[in-house]
Formats: C-alpha cells, sequence, structure tokens
C-alpha cells in the first residue's frame, strides 16, 4: 500500500495593512484536489475482501515563498505558514475488486510573522471507492491492474475559506473521476501514474461582493474552478517494504491569479508541480502494522505556497 | 440540502458502502447543476413616481447656478433637422443588435445606479497596496503612470471615499442643470413627438433636451477618467454605450445627446477644477510630517502608534485630515471630532485591551461572519463602497428620478467624505497604537489597516452612512442603524479596534451625519 498524499499549500499574500496572508492549508488544497490522498487512496492497491485498514497520518507542512501568480516571492507579513495535518482514514475491501475509503483530516494553521491568526479545524470528509477493472499477467512477468476510482469530498465543519492563506480549507464539495494504471514486475519493480477530474461545487462567502481575476462580482457565491491532476511514480515493492517515487501536477482550469500584493483567493488558479517519496515498512514483530514516512516538495507553482511536507503515519490492518 | 444536512446523513449512515453513496449522489446533484452566477446587480426599468420638475432650482454644491454652463435652444420639434434625428432614432431601433438590447436593459434600470456599480467595481480593482521595493521602502502610486507598479490609484478607504463624493456630486450638479434646460426649452423626448417611435423603457414626461442620460455619460466618464485613469478604456466604452441607449430607447435623438454630452463635460470641468486644490495631493504626507506626528504623541506621554507590516509602512494618508470637506468648515470639522481616546497608560486602555484578546480569541462562527461581511478591505469596494450598495437597494426600490437619485449618492457620500476627513484627522492627532501593537498575542483576523486605531474608521464611516440614509429613507432607519453597530463590532470581532475606537467612531459619524442632514433639509429638494 502506498501513501501519502501529497498535500498542497497555497499560495496567499498580504493584504493591504500588513496583513497578509498565506495560505490555506497545504493539505486542504490538496486534499481537495486529490480526495483520501494518505494511504491507499493514491495507489493501484485493493485491500482483500473483509479486510480493514485503520491509518492514522501526522502532517507538518512549511512554505516561506509562495507565487503571486507567476511572482515568486516572500512576505514578511506571514513569514513562513506552518500547516499541520492530522488524518484518520479507513479503508475496507468490499470484494477483490472493491475497496472503499474515508478520510477526515483535522487541521491547524499558524503564521510564524505578521499579525493573523491561525486557524483549525475539522476539514473535508473524502470518500473514495476503486473498483479494479483489469487485472492482467502480461507474458507470464509482469502484472497490469486498471483502476476505475471515484471519489466525493464534502465540508464537515463551518469554517470559512475567506481567510486565505490561514483558512483550513477551501469550503467546496467535491466529486472526483479517476482512471489509474499500475505495471509491476515479479521481481518488485512497479510502475503507476493516474489522471483525475475534479469537479468542485461553488462556494459561499459571509459578504456579498468580492473582486477576482478582473471581474466584480456583486454576489456571495463564486464560481468554483474544476481541477485535473496527474501522478506518476516508480517504485519498488515486496513483503516488507513499499517504497514509491514521483511526481504529482495539478491544473485548476480557470479562475485567476493572485494580483501584486493582493490577498489569496477561494477560487485562485492554483497550480503546481511536486515531487514526493515514501517510504513504507511493515513492522517485522507486529502483525498488521505497518510504518509510513513521506516527503513532499513543491517544485513550481502558481498561486500556492513552495511547500514543503513531512508525514508520518501508522496503519494497522486486520480482518473482520 | 445543505451541505450541513448531507454530513449528517452520510454519518448516520452504518456502512461505509452506504456513505460513500450517499456522498457521490450528493456530490453529483451538486456538481452537476449551473454553476454560473449572476454578477451584476439588476433590476427593472426605471419608472420614476415623480419626475421632479422643479429639481432645476434645488440648492447647488460646487455650481454657482444651473445655468452657469450655458446650453444652446435647440432646434424645434417640427423642424426637418429634428425629424430628420427622429427617423434616425427609428431605423437604430430597427436594427438593434443583441449587445444593445442587453445593455439598454442595464442602463434604463437607472444611469445612477449603474454608474455606482460601475464605480465601485473600480474601486475594487485599484484597491490594493503598493508592494515593497527591495530595499524595504514603498512606492507611492503616481497619477501620471497608472499603469506602473504600483497602479495608480490605490484606492483605500479615505480615496474612496472621496472619489465616490465627487463622482457623486458631479453627477447631481450636472443633472439640476439638465432639468433647468430640459424645463427652459421643454422640447419633448422622440416618443412623444412621433408616436412611431417604440418606446423602449417606460415613457415619461421628462423634456429630451438635453439627454439626462448623456449628461450622466459626460459628466461621470471624466470624473471617473480622472480618478482612475489607468481604467479610461472600460469607462469610455460604458460612456459611449449608455449614450447608444439613449438613443434605442426612444427617449433621445442626437442633438439630445450631443447637448448632454457637452454639458456634462462641462460641469466635469468645474468639478475637477475643486478637486485639484482640495489638498489631496498633499495627503500622503512627508517623513517630516510622519515623524513630527509620532513625536507630539510621545510628547504628551502616550506610545505612538507603529506600523504593524513587515518591512514598516508609512501610515495610509497622513494629511487626509486636512482635506477640504463638502458641507462643513475647517473649524466645523475639527468640531464634531470626538474627544481624546483613553490614554495608553490608563486602566481603561487596559480593560479595552483585554477585551479585544478574549473576543478575538474566542470568536464565535456568527461573529467571524461579521467580521468578514464588513471587512471591506484590500479588493473590495471600501466601507464607503459597501454603504453604496447598500443605498442602491434603497434608491432602486424608491424609483426615483435620475436627479433624486443622484441626490441620495451626493449627500451620502459628502458625509462620508466629510467624516473621513475628520476621522484621519484625529487618527494622525492622536496616533494610537492598534491592539495588536500594544499585545503582541493578540492575533487577527482581517487585515490589520495600516494607521492609528482612534477612531474607528468603520464606525465613522458607517454611523454618518446611516443617519443620512435615514433621512433619506425614514423606514429603513431602524436598519441602517443596526447596520451601522454591526459594521462598528465587526472591528472589535477582528482583533483591529477597541470598544473605546467604536463608540468615538460612532458619535463622531451621527454628527457628521446630522451636519448633512441639516445641509439637506435646506436644499430645495422637498
Amino acid at each position: 500500500m502506498r501513501p501519502l498524499a501529497p498535500s498542497f499549500s497555497q499560495a496567499r499574500a498580504p493584504s493591504r495593512h500588513a496583513i497578509t496572508v498565506s495560505t490555506l492549508g497545504v493539505l486542504a488544497l490538496l486534499s481537495i484536489a486529490t480526495p483520501a490522498a494518505a494511504q491507499t487512496l493514491e495507489d493501484a492497491e485493493m485491500l482483500q475482501p473483509r479486510e480493514m485498514h485503520t491509518t492514522a497520518m501526522f502532517g507538518r507542512d512549511t512554505w516561506d515563498q509562495y507565487w503571486e501568480g507567476a511572482l515568486k516571492r516572500t512576505n514578511g507579513n506571514i513569514g513562513t505558514v506552518t500547516t499541520r495535518t492530522i488524518t484518520g482514514t479507513v479503508a475496507y475491501g468490499f470484494s477483490s475488486k472493491l475497496t472503499v475509503l474515508a478520510s477526515l483530516p483535522y487541521i491547524t494553521t499558524e503564521a510564524s510573522q505578521g499579525v493573523l491568526h491561525g486557524e483549525s479545524g475539522r476539514q473535508d470528509l473524502t470518500v473514495m471507492a476503486k473498483y479494479r477493472v483489469i487485472n492482467a499477467m502480461i507474458a507470464g512477468r509482469a502484472r497490469l491492474k486498471l483502476l476505475a476510482v471515484g471519489g466525493a469530498g464534502i465540508p464537515t465543519a463551518d469554517y470559512t475559506p475567506d481567510f486565505l492563506p490561514m483558512s483550513i480549507g477551501l469550503h467546496s464539495r467535491s466529486l472526483t473521476g479517476r482512471a489509474a494504471l499500475h505495471l509491476q514486475d515479479r521481481t518488485g519493480w512497479f510502475v503507476d501514474g493516474y489522471g483525475q477530474r475534479v469537479w468542485r461545487s461553488n462556494v459561499t462567502l459571509d459578504r456579498s461582493t468580492y473582486f477576482t481575476d478582473g471581474q466584480f462580482v456583486a454576489s456571495n457565491e463564486v464560481l468554483m474552478p474544476d481541477v485535473a491532476d496527474y501522478r506518476a511514480t516508480i517504485g519498488f515493492q515486496n513483503t516488507r517494504w513499499c517504497i514509491p517515487v514521483g511526481l504529482t501536477e495539478q491544473r485548476t482550469l480557470g479562475g485567476g491569479d493572485i494580483r501584486r500584493q493582493d490577498m489569496p483567493f477561494v477560487s485562485n488558479r492554483m497550480d503546481f508541480t511536486m515531487g514526493h517519496a515514501e517510504v513504507m515498512y511493515f513492522l517485522p514483530r507486529v502483525a498488521g502494522l505497518r510504518l509510513d514516512l513521506g516527503a513532499m516538495h513543491t517544485l513550481r507553482g502558481r498561486n500556492v505556497g513552495q511547500s514543503t511536507t513531512i508525514m508520518t503515519g501508522l496503519t494497522y490492518a486486520l480482518h473482520l | 440540502m445543505t451541505p450541513r444536512a448531507n454530513v449528517h446523513h452520510a454519518m448516520s449512515a452504518p456502512r461505509t458502502a452506504a456513505v460513500m453513496a450517499l456522498c457521490v449522489v450528493t456530490s453529483l446533484a451538486i456538481t452537476s447543476c449551473d454553476k454560473s452566477i449572476s454578477i451584476t446587480e439588476v433590476g427593472a426599468p426605471l419608472q420614476p413616481s415623480n419626475v421632479d420638475a422643479g429639481a432645476g432650482a434645488w440648492r447647488m454644491i460646487v455650481m454657482t447656478g444651473p445655468d452657469q454652463v450655458a446650453v444652446p435652444a435647440p432646434t424645434a420639434a417640427t423642424s426637418d433637422t429634428y425629424l430628420a434625428e427622429v427617423a434616425a432614432v427609428k431605423s437604430a431601433q430597427a436594427n438593434m443588435t443583441d449587445a444593445q438590447r442587453r445593455a439598454l436593459s442595464v442602463w434604463s434600470a437607472g444611469g445612477v445606479l449603474h454608474w455606482n456599480e460601475i464605480e465601485r467595481g473600480l474601486v475594487a480593482r485599484y484597491n490594493l497596496p503598493p508592494a515593497p521595493r527591495a530595499d524595504g521602502t514603498y512606492p507611492v502610486p503616481d497619477a501620471e503612470n497608472p499603469f506602473g507598479d504600483p497602479q495608480f490609484p490605490f484606492a483605500n478607504p479615505p480615496y474612496a471615499s472621496r472619489a465616490y463624493s465627487y463622482v457623486s456630486v458631479a453627477q447631481y450638479e450636472a443633472l439640476k442643470a439638465a432639468w433647468y434646460w430640459k424645463y427652459k426649452y421643454n422640447r419633448p423626448s422622440p416618443a412623444r413627438v412621433d408616436a412611431s417611435v417604440t418606446t423602449l423603457v417606460p415613457a415619461g414626461d421628462l423634456p429630451g433636451y438635453p439627454s439626462e442620460d448623456a449628461v450622466l455619460s459626460g459628466v461621470t466618464a471624466e470624473m471617473l477618467k480622472s480618478l482612475f485613469p489607468g481604467a479610461l478604456e472600460e469607462i469610455t466604452k460604458a460612456a459611449a454605450e449608455q449614450r447608444d441607449a439613449a438613443v434605442l430607447s426612444g427617449r433621445a435623438t442626437a442633438s439630445d445627446v450631443a447637448a448632454g454630452l457637452a454639458l456634462g463635460k462641462a460641469v466635469a470641468t468645474l468639478v475637477l477644477a475643486r478637486a485639484a486644490n482640495d489638498g489631496m495631493k498633499a495627503a500622503v504626507g512627508t517623513p517630516a510630517l510622519w515623524q513630527s506626528q509620532a513625536a507630539a504623541a510621545t510628547a504628551r506621554g502616550e506610545i505612538a502608534w507603529a506600523s504593524q507590516e513587515s518591512p514598516a509602512r508609512p501610515g495610509m494618508l497622513a494629511n487626509f485630515g486636512q482635506v477640504k470637506a463638502w458641507t462643513m468648515t475647517p473649524a466645523e470639522v475639527v468640531a464634531a471630532e470626538p474627544l481624546a481616546p483613553p490614554s495608553t497608560s490608563s486602566q481603561q486602555m487596559k480593560d479595552d485591551l483585554a477585551e479585544v484578546k478574549s473576543t478575538v480569541t474566542n470568536l464565535t462562527r456568527e461573529q467571524e461572519a461579521i467580521a468578514l461581511k464588513w471587512n471591506d478591505g484590500v479588493g473590495t469596494p471600501t466601507p464607503p463602497g459597501h454603504w453604496n450598495a447598500i443605498a442602491s437597494d434603497y434608491v432602486r426600490s424608491a424609483q426615483m428620478s435620475e436627479v433624486r437619485a443622484a441626490r441620495a449618492f451626493a449627500l451620502l457620500n459628502m458625509a462620508m467624505h466629510d467624516v473621513a476627513v475628520g476621522c484621519w484627522d484625529t487618527k494622525y492627532r492622536y496616533y494610537n497604537p492598534r491592539p495588536a501593537q500594544l499585545d503582541p498575542s493578540i492575533k487577527t483576523f482581517i487585515g490589520l489597516p495600516n494607521f492609528p486605531s482612534y477612531p474607528s474608521g468603520h464606525s465613522t464611516f458607517s454611523s454618518a452612512a446611516a443617519t443620512t440614509l435615514g433621512y433619506l429613507f425614514p423606514d429603513g432607519a431602524t436598519s441602517f442603524n443596526s447596520m451601522a453597530a454591526e459594521a462598528g463590532m465587526s472591528r472589535l470581532y477582528g482583533g483591529i479596534h477597541y470598544r473605546s475606537d467604536i463608540t468615538g467612531g460612532s458619535e463622531h459619524g451621527k454628527r457628521v451625519g446630522a451636519a448633512v442632514v441639516s445641509y439637506a433639509r435646506a436644499d430645495g429638494a422637498f
């Protein structure tokens, strides 16, 4: 089982007065873009029928530079933005072809400089179903799997998305459709990847007008552009280890840039490319216990923070 | 279903599969529906209950009289020249494009209202502070280089309050003059001259010459181009669209439009001459002024305000308190200002500070919503713009004539400008520190404004606006006052103002609002 999902951060910028902003929770972004980031949500692994995994994952994401549109900058009014995440995930194998996961993070944000206060709270519940469409041996030495994955995300708390970058999320409901391929050699080397689209609902603000993407809008409702994600991974796994390394790309299909010295906005075009590496280790003396370590770094972006994330998780597997 | 309801349903479901199925179905329902948003304010075609035929005699503010700008006599409604113009109107109506129909529907709901919305959009776009330079200093926006970095203007609340007031006053002056000439010449609108002209907006009894739509287009475009020079293209296009709509509506011919445009532009020239010498050019202040303001506070034994931005930014428009007011003399401005704030070393200040900390660290979701609703910070039309939006709903419902609508906005915006002058004068006189300066453990839920604390600008703007609007729309007075009180408290919830700032600002706003109301009672409009 592979682990960690990238999380992402978003950028925020400062405001007129001292403010500024920064970010959203990194995770917040990603969890929306790639629901169920953690654990098996990203990979092509399937659970056995009646097998259940429960995971606790701890993440710490920081950035001190962000992209204001295309301009990379620092901001003394936020300094370094840190997002801490605790995510609980439950996965269950309904059959050898269908695994369902549910994941819920608790997020805390904090800025090292300036006067903006951090936010914390339960974020969005993500539920994903992975359905294995194809499971074939190729030339007797490699296994090819094709998965169809569907997911949905729903905010579980009434947090505001209008205080970026300190807000813990974007408060949009989402629906995800993904096609994933996984090819694994008998020796344990594998490559896999997916493409997905995330449809996002509009969000409602506590104010009656806003300005974004060159447009003054007399409404409290914000049109949220959809998102496309692509991921490619190479790795090795055996009965004890699984070590994937890869790249994830997010493209927001619309939205405006953060203007010069402006605050970030919920519907900004948040794009990034992120490199990630994980190590999963099945503890030898405790049956069913797996330790996960992961690291992610944003290589390039637009309207997001250049985040670096470290994650640690523990998974316990049992049969019901 | 609300999101909350969905979540509760989902969580009570016994099985993961059920949860998932419900989520998927719910999300499908949510995301498959139409996501488009109506982004502009819309109204039915304006049909004034009273054309205000006497508006040409209402009190002038900048102009010496309604005939200060002469409008030549029109050709007779029976002349061949005029009849050819009427034929051109009919021809234009017969060849309307969809874009022209849309424009007509927007402008026919009220030109004063639509220009007000356009101006709020411009303020929101230009309400961005300059970014710091690499050396930690800040550039000052330059009217001669509006497209640079920083863009010009930085439409912060004082800038915006003045801009709204100039546009509204100029529109009001120009329309009063237009009414004067309309009733002096009494040439009917083309739809009244020729029954075969289609009346695409409700036909009123207002004489057509000069066209009030063209007057508005000319005066407003000139004012806005001066205040927002970087937006010249869209301002010019909007003005042309309004004049086009005037002809297509069947209420103006080419000569009505030409005379109106010339009158509007000429009135703008008179008003801009006042603007050029009202003290705004010196409003940014100088390093020597900033130092002397801080030194004066220190000399009184007080803790002087200091910018909490990084790098530290000079206080916003430190000399705006010397800008000329509309309805008050400089002495009257000072007389209406609130008394001194509690000393920074007093027990009351300690209590006020403790209240800010305890409030902002224990915010309820409802308080958060109030803080965000009234934040009106960067990228918004500012608090004066917020109150213009509130006024727009009442003006629209009241179906006022264009000249009476202009009066309403002029009174409202003169009140907010005049209170801004006194508020800024007070802020820089006392130079009082913000809560987060006195107690760095206080973290704010909204942006911390970069200027001294006392009194609260939101409270002064809102109380002055509520008092003025309560006079104009007595049925809304209770609502305006509760909105003003909420706007004031939103700053305590945001962690950026003490209660004494809000109280002082509110009293200040009421006094200035009352001054504007007495000014209005004597203007001849009732």
